[in-house]
């Protein structure tokens, strides 16, 4: 038997900033494997114990979870957001961690409202802890999916345009898939209106790395040079001047119309869920790439759970 | 008589407690803040603090100090001063005798400084956490170890803990 990925084994996933490209391709790689029937994991994690705190409601992140764990023979425990659970008599995340530790969870999977929770929780605990979205900072295992997509799109990442638009600013996806990115050798531009424009530290990251990203206001000045188009929705909220949210919004909703002078080969990505910002009409064109990015979520998280518990290889 | 000889007159010597000295001029407000100066007061300690503003200096060529009788301000404190007052020097007296402390900038620093992110989780008061920043020294910025968030040295004083 070949000796477990030391990378991985029992490390935390808490931030995209702390994987390098060769861990990201490694990860990519696995799930073409587990994708193409080339290995199967099911019962791989037979008898470990995944708790899942998901102290903030979430559909797709949780459910993936759930069922990578399953499909892994893992027992899963833990509440799926607030509501019935002790958070809403005002449990801490220290105390709901050292309490799920304590009957003998395996890997601790949480989504958290403040940013750093699952650093936190990493402190707190021996577990490994994966971060399912902490506030708006980062949603690492989102990054590796959509990684996942675009390889998948491609065969490859490098060398690709790839332009991020929307509430870069308060969207967790964003950052952490921006972190990611800077691995490879990729041209990347923010698009968002200034006021959601990319966090400062996450600028200073990329350049760090050597990334100086483009920043542009408004699609329709960069379209036709992308490879990838990664979506994000903005939300009304964040912009603090109504009539300043009806100029922009309609800058940053991509349809038929706002694509029209975008490459045939073209792939549009999406975190999901969507509200109005990425039209249906796009759905059964080349271009829509979100449903199979969704899809990815399910084999990339299994890959992950199964290289940090020292599964099957 | 000259100005300097006047200033001099204005405070005697201590036997025992601090002297910040090289503090630019008119700035001893944000170093007392920072040194939380006013907890002394709350605390009600049996301590003296004279604030000397806009005195001559060789070097600075006008400067403020600050005296501080009966008390040693903690070295962590003084190096956080070094990120905004790098000039900055601490003399500890004990028995009359003095010992110089050139504050440095650290390379963490824990607890003291609150993240400007709200939504930080450092920032939740029912979590058992401590605040935990790192310097980027180049860029004078410190980061939050939580969050990421930067703050830039120059700013460190409005988000002392009090």
């Amino acid at each position: 038997m070949m000796a477990p990925n030391l990378d991985f084994l029992g490390r935390d996933v808490v931030s995209a900033r702390d994987f390098k490209r060769d861990q990201f391709e490694k990860v990519l790689h696995a799930v073409d494997d587990l994708e193409s029937n080339r290995g199967s994991l099911d019962g791989a994690l037979r008898g470990k114990l995944a708790a899942l705190l998901f102290f903030e409601p979430s559909t797709r992140t949780y459910s993936s979870f759930q069922i990578a764990a399953e499909k892994l023979g893992m027992r899963v425990s833990g509440f799926a957001g607030p509501t019935g659970s002790s958070i809403t008599k005002g449990e801490t995340l220290h105390d709901t961690v050292r309490m799920f530790e304590g009957y003998g969870a395996d890997v601790f999977i949480i989504r958290h409202s403040k940013m750093g929770a699952a650093r936190f929780a990493a402190e707190n605990t021996d577990v490994p802890v994966i971060s399912a979205g902490d506030g708006s900072r980062e949603h690492p295992t989102q990054a590796m999916v959509d990684l996942y997509a675009i390889h998948k799109a491609f065969g490859r990442i490098d060398g690709l345009k790839v332009g991020m638009l929307g509430d870069l600013r308060y969207g967790r996806t964003s950052s952490s898939l921006a972190y990611a990115l800077s691995n490879f050798d990729v041209e990347i531009t923010f698009i968002a209106p200034e006021a959601l424009q990319m966090r400062p530290e996450v600028s200073q990251f990329l350049k760090q790395r050597g990334v100086t990203p483009r920043t542009e206001r408004a699609l329709k000045d960069v379209a036709a040079g992308l490879d990838v188009l990664y979506v994000t929705r903005i939300q009304k909220e964040r912009i603090p001047d109504p009539t300043e949210y009806e100029k922009v919004k309609g800058m940053y909703e991509v349809n038929l119309e706002s694509l029209k002078d975008a490459k045939p080969s073209l792939k549009v990505l999406h975190p999901l869920p969507r509200v109005d910002e990425l039209s249906t009409d796009i759905d059964e064109t080349n271009y829509a790439q979100y449903f199979v990015q969704a899809a990815g979520g399910l084999p990339l998280r299994m890959v992950l759970l199964n290289l940090i518990l020292g599964g099957r290889r | 008589m000259a100005a300097p000889e006047r200033e001099r007159m204005l405070v005697s010597r201590i036997e025992e407690g601090t002297v910040i000295d090289h503090i630019p001029d008119w700035r001893a407000d944000t170093v007392s803040r920072v040194l939380r100066l006013d907890k002394l007061a709350r605390m009600q300690a049996d301590v003296s603090v004279v604030i000397l503003q806009n005195v001559t200096s060789e070097h600075l060529g006008r400067k403020d100090i600050i005296k501080i009788d009966s008390w040693h301000v903690d070295e962590r404190d003084a190096d956080i001063l070094c990120l905004v007052f790098p000039e900055i020097t601490v003399n500890y007296i004990d028995e009359g005798k003095v010992s110089k402390y050139s504050p440095k900038v650290p390379d963490t620093i824990e607890g003291r400084v609150r993240c400007p992110e709200l939504n930080c989780i450092s920032n939740t008061e029912r979590e058992p956490v401590v605040s935990r920043f790192v310097t980027l020294k180049e860029e004078r910025l410190l980061q939050c170890q939580y969050c990421d968030t930067l703050l830039g040295f120059e700013k460190v004083p409005d988000h002392v803990r009090t």
